[in-house]
């Protein structure tokens, strides 16, 4: 019978390391939908972690009607908002539009994201919709056969609470492990790079709106503020609008990246921190008492920094036809801005539909608005704020040249 | 520097503890068994309470009206329910004698969907009326005890939420009556009769409730609860009004389960086109979803989260271990309340099985109106043979249940004889929703003919020798007697199995 501490003394170790594993052939395809918008950057910075080739993740196309019309018909299970309804059309493109196949669809089910109003407001959950959505769209491609495995494709939809990432490991490796054969040390260390990746986007992208802002500050011109969900972006959805008005000689700048430096936070918001009236910056339940979903929260605090920041003088704001979220928000989110005689235009019920005649038209409006009325706004909006402004260069020591007799006998 | 005026929010001013008595609570949103019920333990506890009527056509054109475009279905009825309910008592009374008068208290959500956001419909319906200054509060639907709302006027308190949770659970088993036993009675409007009867009876029992000087003890109140026979001992003697009822349980109907978004499933008006009356006249049995299921997977949501986090959350263990403490008295009042009721109403379903049931179309943690409960719900039905049809009613852009609604289309694909009626309710398609509905329906009848046609069959029985061995025992015709599930769907096909068990020897 063996004796077991002599086992423990002289069996064989298991201390190597095993040898690692090789995923840099494998290819990922991810569909640009949704909050993959916003997270895009976790997920490229989870993969490489893992040994996946960057050439190897690939991100759709962005939503077209063409794409919806090829690959997706006839996969919808029931109607909806389009930017979950224009899911299957990505789905539909990277199992059957690739030259060179992937081999894993990866679909997360985002519960909630890592907002920077976390901690401010009660939650930052997804849409109930955006969530689910990978369900629904996967019904698609499910209920008459498996087209997936018909086309040798493994469907990973991890659900993942990107606002808490303090479980997103055990998450993304109970969904993982078997389909990357992953161990939970190297998901902890892919997931913390991750995070890595998608905070140094972040900051770069606020470092450069903040180099708008600082143009616009010391130029004393306006620029445009927009109020959306990240999937608003994507051309097939938000139709570009904003791209248009910035032809126009307007910079744009959107909720998600505008900068959260103390000192602007401080200029605009801390005098009514200090009247009690909030407690952060970031803290909307002035406006807001149901702060529980991320984007909306982030839309309701944009159009707080927009109501103050002077050299935003027009918001424009996106909604997709049927956005729950966005539909009890309209009235609210317009009177926080128009409280301050800031310009609010609002491109409602955008849908697969390009209305691209009215939109231009409504260019031209929002356009002449702006250039009519921004240099009053500025003025008003920045007579609220205190000196100095951070954004302005401070102005040149004071140095006093006076007589020193005169000077001395004058303090005496 | 000059000063500016920033846009707030709806506050409302405070409801004092000195305005108790001049002040009645609104409220509204279930059936009006347990608004009954729920009024009965306000009365109890010293406030004055009184529900909205109940919703109608035009309260979906008075919400309309008011709020921004595009809310889903509850949203546009409910408040429009309050704003035709202040309406008139502002022609009435007079403005300011409303506002001094009422407060409106509503469900709050801390969920994703914007149920959690229904107060910024209401206080924008208020702007439009010129009621600014009129006062709603939210009355959170995961927190037992909450504290006194602001100026003291209304605490939610562990005496307030127990007493209208056992209100609940008895307008649950009680509607579960009403449900199995209309389609059958022989005289017909008694079960109507017997229903109101029952349901003033139970309410001078919660009103007269005694829990006086208990206030102060959590332990006292809940043990007090969950222990004593003052609740089933009310339901026991109920049940002897039932037991007056006649039913003939040899007509052959469809039975349909209700499930979908929880307003809607669980209405009974014009805001889901009365559908569940609409089935019955149809010739169906329905099964009407309780509120009790949506509390349960309320209870059992947090375990299910909590086990995913041992690790990072404090007390992981003991926060699960509390809360099925929790779900035990839940399930065991429950089960009580039906036992007293001749152990008719229908069992809950096993949260865990719905899970399971739902796991490869629908992640549990999904959250959002039914989350998973719709596919799982669905399921159980069909698997457990427990209806002939499932009649899934989701509001329009209601946004979790379309989601889930469209995971169900991988479930038919797995289980294409399963009927399954979504029914999308606007409040101004009525026929359009109908016509769908009964497509499905005359299937649904075709199946419970074929069962019963088996049934008789199998067992060898006629119509005749049923009824010649009713005659014999009258009381398998009273509305109390329990005929088991013997593996069909439908309530004549087991009754004729369970004459055929219990009545064999006789019979031969």
């Amino acid at each position: 019978m063996p004796i077991p501490i002599s086992l423990t003394w002289f069996g064989k170790k298991r201390s190597a390391a095993p040898p690692p594993k090789d995923r840099s052939r494998l290819r990922v395809g991810i569909p640009k939908v949704l909050n993959i918008w916003s997270t895009h950057q976790f997920w490229v910075g989870f993969l490489t972690a893992l040994g996946i080739a960057p050439e190897n993740i690939i991100f759709s196309s962005d939503t077209s009607e063409e794409q919806y019309r090829e690959f997706g018909k006839g996969r919808g299970t029931v109607d909806c908002c389009y930017p979950v309804k224009c899911i299957s059309g990505h789905y539909g493109e990277l199992l059957f539009g690739l030259k060179k196949k992937i081999d894993i669809l990866l679909s997360p089910m985002i519960y909630s994201l890592p907002s920077f109003l976390r901690g401010h407001v009660l939650d930052t959950l997804t849409c109930t919709r955006v969530m689910a959505g990978p369900e629904n769209i996967k019904a698609g491609f499910l209920k008459e056969r498996d087209v997936f495995a018909e086309n040798g494709v493994i469907y990973a939809s991890p659900f993942v609470s990107l606002g808490e990432p303090a479980v997103v490991p055990d998450q993304l490796y109970e969904a993982l492990k078997d389909i990357l054969q992953l161990d939970y040390e190297e998901t902890e260390r892919a997931v913390e790079a991750g995070y890595r990746a998608l905070e140094a986007f972040n900051q770069k992208m606020r470092q450069h709106s903040r180099e708008v802002l600082t143009w616009c500050a010391r130029n004393d011109r306006p620029c445009v503020f927009v109020l959306a969900r990240p999937y608003h972006m994507d051309p097939g959805i938000g139709h570009e609008i904003e791209a248009s008005i910035q032809a126009h000689g307007f910079p744009i700048l959107w909720v998600q990246y505008f900068p959260l430096d103390d000192d602007l936070m401080d200029w605009l918001f801390g005098q009514e921190i200090r009247a009690g009236r909030i407690r952060s910056p970031f803290d909307i339940s002035d406006v807001w008492p149901s702060s529980y979903s991320s984007n909306t929260n982030e839309i309701l605090w944009g159009a707080k920094v927009a109501a103050r920041c002077p050299w935003i003088t027009c918001v424009i704001r996106f909604s997709s036809y049927e956005c729950g979220m966005d539909q009890p928000t309209y009235t609210p989110t317009q009177k926080i801005v128009e409280a301050t005689g800031t310009l609010f235009f609002k491109f409602g019920d955008l849908d697969a539909t390009k209305p691209a005649g009215s939109i231009k038209i409504r260019v031209e409006t929002i356009v002449h608005y702006v250039e009519k009325y921004s240099p009053e706004i500025i003025r008003r909006k920045r007579a609220w704020l205190p000196d100095p402004c951070p954004l302005l260069p401070s102005p040149e020591p004071v140095t006093q040249t006076l007589e020193p007799e005169t000077d001395v006998a004058r303090a005496f | 520097m000059q000063a500016v005026a920033h846009y707030t929010a709806y506050k409302p001013r405070p409801f004092t503890r000195e305005e108790r008595q001049h002040v009645t609570i609104l409220f509204g949103g279930l059936t009006w068994k347990h608004e009954r019920l729920i009024q009965a333990t306000m009365h109890n506890l010293g406030y004055n309470a009184q529900p909205l009527p109940n919703i109608r056509r035009s309260d979906l054109d008075a919400g309309k009206e008011l709020i921004d475009v595009g809310a889903c279905c509850p949203t546009i009825f409910t408040t429009g329910n309050l704003v035709n309910f202040l309406k008139s008592e502002v022609a009435r009374r007079g403005r300011d004698e409303v506002v001094n008068k009422y407060v409106f208290l509503t469900a709050g959500a801390c969920g994703p969907c914007r149920f959690g956001q229904y107060h910024e419909s209401y206080t924008m319906a208020l702007d439009g009326l010129g009621l600014r200054d009129f006062r709603l509060f939210l009355l959170a639907q995961n927190q037992l005890d909450q504290g006194a709302a602001a100026g003291g006027g209304l605490e939610i308190n562990l005496a307030l939420s127990l007493g209208l949770v056992w209100a609940i659970l008895c307008a649950d088993v009680l509607t579960d009556m009403e449900y199995l036993t209309r389609p059958y009675e022989v005289v017909p409007g008694q079960t109507e009769e017997v229903l109101r009867e029952s349901i003033e009876e139970l309410y001078e029992v919660f009103r007269n409730r005694p829990i006086q000087g208990r206030e102060g003890n959590k332990w006292k109140i809940l043990g007090w609860h969950y222990l004593t026979d003052y609740f089933t001992d009310a339901l026991e003697r109920v049940r002897k009004k039932w037991e007056a009822i006649e039913v003939d349980r040899l007509r052959v109907k469809p039975k349909v389960k209700i499930t979908g978004e929880f307003w809607l499933q669980t209405h009974e008006g014009e805001g889901n086109y009365n559908m569940k009356r609409w089935l019955e006249q149809e010739g169906a049995e329905v099964i009407p979803p309780p509120v009790a299921v949506w509390l349960d997977y309320l209870l059992h949501s947090p375990i299910l989260k909590l086990e995913k986090r041992r690790r990072h959350e404090r007390r992981a263990r003991l926060k699960i271990a509390i809360i099925r403490a929790l779900e035990h008295i839940f399930h065991r009042t429950y089960n009580r309340f039906r036992q007293a009721l001749g152990g008719l109403p229908y069992e809950l379903p096993d949260q865990e099985e719905l899970k399971r049931l739902a796991d490869p179309y629908y992640h549990y943690e999904l959250r959002g109106g039914e989350g998973h409960m719709l596919v799982g719900k669905a399921l159980y039905a069909y698997l457990h043979k427990k209806a002939h049809m499932i009649c899934e009613l989701s509001p329009y852009s209601c946004m979790p249940n379309t989601m889930s609604i469209g995971a169900m289309a991988q479930v038919q694909g797995k289980y294409p004889d399963m009927l399954y009626a979504p029914i999308e309710v606007k409040g101004d398609a009525e026929i359009h929703a109908l016509s769908r509905c009964q497509m499905i329906l005359t299937e649904a009848k075709k199946r419970a003919q074929q069962e019963f046609e088996q049934a008789l069959a199998e067992t060898g029985l006629t119509v005749e020798a049923i009824r010649a061995v009713e005659a014999r025992h009258p009381e398998l015709t009273r509305s109390t007697y329990r005929i088991p599930h013997y593996g069909y769907a439908g309530t004549a096909a087991n009754y004729v199995v369970h004459i055929a068990r219990k009545w064999r020897r006789a019979l031969a």
